[in-house]
Order: C-alpha cells, then structure tokens, then sequence
C-alpha cells in the first residue's frame, strides 16, 4: 500500500534519513570530541600512572608540577618506575614562514616513555637528538598545507630550529593543533615562559599493588594529584562536560530524534487514515488483525530500513570527507553509534506503528459499504 | 426448493444509549436462497448497509438470530466468523476497493492468501477467473489503468475466485454508467449464479431488477415486501 503512493513513501524515507543522519553526525562528533579529549592520555599507552599538580584538570590545561616531584614520587612505594613529562604550547613556523600554535611533547630521553605506541614515518630513536622531533598526520598536514610527506623538515619555535625526522601516530587532539614529539632536552629549550621542567610525572605501579592506595600514598607525600589512566581521563571528560559544548550537541541530537520521531510518526499515522479503507476491506475478507497489522508493521520497518541505511551512508560519507581534514580528522563514526540510533529510531518506529496498530484494531470494517 | 444461505429471524440493531439511541434494524426477517439472486432495495438510510453487515458477520445483531449456511452467525465467536466470511463469503464493494499497490491478478489472489494459499497458485487462480470475465490481458497491470467497468468485474472475480457459498454485492452499479451497468450485472448472473451459492445485491438502481429473483423492499428498518419478479412474469 505504502509503495503505491510514492510521494508519502519518500517523505517517510527522506524523514528518517534525515533525522539518522543527523542523528549520527552529531552522536559522531560528539562521540569524537569525548575521545579527543583523552586522546593524548590514552596514547601514552605505557604509563598507566599520571601524577600532576592538584590544580590540573585536564591534559589542555595542566599546570607544571614543582621541582623534585619526581624524586619524591619515584621514592614511593608501590611506584616500579617514573619519569617526566613536559608539556608546551607555543607557536611554530614552518619553513614556507606559516605561523601555527603546536603543542611540544618532550618526553624523557632515555626510556622514551611518552610517545604514541605507534609511528607511521620514522622511528622513535629518530627524535632522540637534540633539535629533533615528530610531528602527528594532521599538524603535518596543517605545518604544510597541501605538500606532500616527506622529511627531514624544518620548523622553527622562537627562536629555536628545529628538524622534523617522523610522523607518529598520535590521536587527533582536542585543541587540534599539531602535536611534536621531542626530547624533553629539546623542549626544556623551546620552554621560555616557564622555569618549570615537567608538566606531568607519568609511570608504572609495582605489580600487584593496589592502584588507588598507591595514589593515595603519592598524594598524602607529594600533595599532587595521582590516578591511573583511567582516572586521568574521566576527570578530563568531567571537566569538558561542564564546559557546554557536549550538552549543545545533546541539544542537536534530541532536535534530531524529535524531528524523525514526529515526521515519522505523523506521516504513517496520515498513512494509516488515508487508507483506512483498504485496511478494512481486508479485514471484510478475513484477513486477521494481527496479519493487517504485521502487514503494517512490514511497511513501516521496510521505510525505516531504507531511511536508516540512507541515512548512515550520508553521515559515513561526510564522516569521510571530514577525516581528511586536517581539524576534523578525528572525527569517526563508530559502528555503536550507527547501530545505536538506527536502533533508538527503530523503537519509535515501532512504537507508534503499535499505536497505529491499536486504530487498525479498533477499526470498523463496516465502512466498506458507507461510500 | 432452494436453500437458505441466509436466513434472518425478528434482527434489531440499534446503536447509541439514551437520547442519541438510533434504532435501524427493527424487525428483519429475510431469507435469501442460494442459487438465486436475492435484491435488497430501499432508500437511503433504511438499514441495507447495516443488514448486510450483520449478514457478513462485520456487526452482531442486538437481538434476533441469524444463521448463514446452517451456522447460528449471533452466537458465532469472531474468530470462527472471521474464518466463515474468508472461506464462504465473497464482497463486491461500491467503489471497488481494489488495492491500488497490487496488480489486478495480486488483488485478485487476496481472498486466497488470506486463507494461507501458496502464492503462486493463488496467482494461477487468480489468473483462470480473470481470464473467464474477459481480463486476461490486465494480469499485471495496476488497477488505476482500468475504467469503471473493467475494475467492477475485477471487483466480481476477487469475490468469486475461492467459490464462495455467499455473494454480496453493494451497489455494483452505482458507480458505473447504465450500459456498463448492465454488463456487470450481466456477468454477475453468468458467472455468480450457482446452485450451491447465493448471490445477495443491495441496490436502489431500479432499472437492473430484472436481474433478480426476489427482491426485498426495505424501508425504515424493516421489509416492507418481497417481490418475485421472474415468478410473475413467468405467471
């Protein structure tokens, strides 16, 4: 029935199109953004125990631990290892004189604990000379607009010159900037506003200890703030969720299910009257209720099935389009997001074609013979 | 004799409560015989429709009993009349309503999908009907492509194709021109009229009464007469 008149068929499809699509766009970013914001915590794949100043909130906005922090935590038990970790944001140059903000990584020389477990170009050992460093796909990308890979290249930070050897494969960051991996040598040259030479201790517990006692101790002796990755990560997403912007694309996803939900449903329910009779002369002809109403029901998921493919096909391709943007390149659409919305429209769906299915059920079938 | 197909003893309907309490049926009693072509006239709003809706099983009468085929219709439970009106009973509507998603031999195939037939052989039965009313060359074709007439006589096939005992038709004419008219109701004598099936038309169109056997005149409730038209003409 609902193949026969095509232009209800398509608004229904184009509906819940729209609304997954939008739906998955902005559950993506999102979804993207909240990954973006632990993103150079969780690289740092062999140090589960992060140790900063209380003040730190998250890995944007860390303030320098004091002086000797790191003897104090290494001294501690429950500690199998340490090491510092220096954080900068300044300004580079690239050599084509492009000026761009870059947050510096310098991670200690000798275990080279710190940097992502993966590089795409280069080796670790690469950066291990003084005035070296890697640089991520996408601060690649943004230090060289539109050039081709290839390295050694050079970048200056003030007055420092600096020669990129790799490409790591760090996560796309939440501030988006490019991200250099360098010795911490290097960058205690390139750190001219402060005096301080770690933002974050990072290490390893002893195995079988008890992670949060550990912490405990590190804090009760140092007074920093100590936690495992884990912990690093959910006080970051905790303190960018206060900050709005999740809630906005909250805002945009409920817009979303709302305006599927009542295009959908408005529509079948228009569906369902205007073919009221049809419906009925079924039911004259002894076609059951609960036939008519699987029948229905058929009708509405093959809609939805359409419109939900269509509608993941359009946020994958454009999800697509955005990777290859040097600031939008974290964007992902993960598979439980796809399904995840695509399940939540399905419910309502099926919701209000329940709800048509009542009306189907409470239909007079007598009206075939009132013309 | 002829049987009785259907056979309706003292039917009341009304519906509504109180003030807004509307009393249509008041009284019926009528007989319709299989092998015959039984009329059901009168104005309009003197209860046809809802006579054959409770002939058809759609209502339960308020009091009375009706019995189709033998089977006592009023204390019938709905499911046992659901199976009865998709096995026995075959419906010519006004306006067709054929499904305007299905092809003419789909529309044609509904009675017997809903009675579980295999699709396949629903369609060749389908086929072999339209074939007899002369539609063999529409199989495929949607029925909005068709005139008046020709969706009338897939109307009549969709109602004959699972040999019903019971025939009703609802004003098969009134949508249609005089002549074609005619040609309708001409095939539905042809090809409805069967000694085991009864064929039960309500119609106001005084100019195909011809075509009947008995006709019952109704009007405000009740049957005023029943004629007998081919019997005194014969007299």
């Amino acid at each position: 029935m609902l193949r026969s008149d095509r232009a209800k068929c398509t608004a229904m499809i184009l509906a819940v199109t729209f609304s997954v699509f939008l739906m998955q766009n902005q559950c993506a970013i999102l979804a993207s953004l909240y990954r973006m914001m632990t993103a150079q915590i969780d690289d740092v794949t062999d140090a589960p125990l992060w140790v900063m100043e209380p003040d730190t909130r998250c890995f944007e906005q860390a303030k320098p631990v004091k002086d000797g922090a790191l003897e104090r935590v290494r001294s501690r038990s429950g500690v199998a290892w340490a090491v510092p970790l220096l954080k900068i944001d300044t300004m580079a140059r690239s050599d084509s004189g492009l000026l761009c903000t870059v947050t510096v990584m310098g991670v200690d020389e000798a275990s080279m604990v710190g940097l992502p477990s993966r590089f795409r170009i280069g080796q670790p050992g690469g950066i291990r000379p003084a005035g070296t460093c890697a640089v991520d796909p996408g601060g690649y990308a943004q230090l060289f607009p539109g050039e081709p890979v290839h390295f050694p290249r050079r970048i200056r930070i003030l007055d420092e010159s600096l020669i990129l050897t790799g490409m790591t494969e760090a996560s796309a960051p939440f501030t988006g900037f490019p991200i250099l991996h360098c010795s911490r040598a290097t960058a205690l040259r390139l750190n001219k506003a402060e005096n301080r030479t770690a933002t974050f201790i990072i290490g390893d517990f002893t195995p079988g200890a008890n992670r949060d006692a550990v912490c405990q101790n590190i804090t009760a002796a140092t007074g920093l703030s100590a936690m495992d990755r884990s912990g690093f990560g959910e006080m970051a997403r905790r303190f960018y969720n206060n900050q709005g912007v999740p809630r906005l694309f909250w805002i945009t996803i409920a817009i979303g299910l709302l305006t599927g939900t009542a295009i959908t449903a408005q529509t079948f329910s228009m569906f369902v009257r205007e073919h009221t009779k049809q419906l009925a002369v079924c039911r004259v002809m002894g076609v059951t209720k609960a036939r008519i109403i699987a029948m229905v029901l058929c009708q509405g998921l093959f809609v939805l099935s359409i419109g939900c493919a269509f509608g993941t096909g359009l946020a994958a391709l454009t999800t697509r389009a955005a990777a290859s943007e040097p600031f939008l390149r974290g964007i992902v659409l993960p598979p439980q997001v796809a399904a995840g919305t695509c399940a939540a429209l399905a419910a309502i769906t099926i919701a209000a074609i329940t709800i048509m299915a009542r009306r189907i059920a409470l239909m007079d079938p007598a009206i075939v013979f009132r013309s | 004799m002829n049987t009785p197909a259907v056979h309706c003893q003292q039917i009341h309907r009304h519906f509504g409560d109180g003030d807004t309490r509307v009393h249509v049926l008041r009284g019926i009693d009528f007989t319709a015989a299989s092998g015959q072509i039984t009329f059901l006239a009168g104005p309009s709003g003197c209860g046809k429709t809802t006579l054959i809706s409770v002939i058809a099983g759609l209502l339960q009468p308020s009091s009375g009993s009706i019995s189709l085929f033998g089977r006592d219709l009023a204390s019938m439970p709905p499911d046992d009349a659901v199976r009865l009106r998709r096995k026995d009973i075959g419906f010519v509507f006004q306006q067709y309503h054929l499904i305007p998603a299905l092809s003419v031999a789909e529309n044609v195939a509904v009675p017997l999908l809903a009675a579980s037939m295999k699709r396949r052989d629903a369609l060749d039965q389908a086929s072999t009907i339209l074939d007899q009313l002369g539609l063999g060359d529409r199989l495929h074709q949607p029925p909005a492509r068709l005139s008046g007439g020709q969706q009338q006589r897939v109307a009549l096939a969709r109602a004959l194709v699972h040999q019903p005992r019971l025939v009703i038709c609802d004003e098969p004419t009134a949508a249609l021109d005089h002549e074609t008219g005619h040609r309708v109701m001409e095939l539905l004598a042809a090809s409805a009229v069967h000694p085991d099936r009864a064929v039960l038309v309500v119609s106001h169109d005084n100019r195909i009464f011809h075509f009947a056997d008995a006709i019952a005149h109704m009007d405000d409730g009740i049957i005023t007469s029943i004629d007998h038209p081919n019997s005194s003409a014969a007299a």
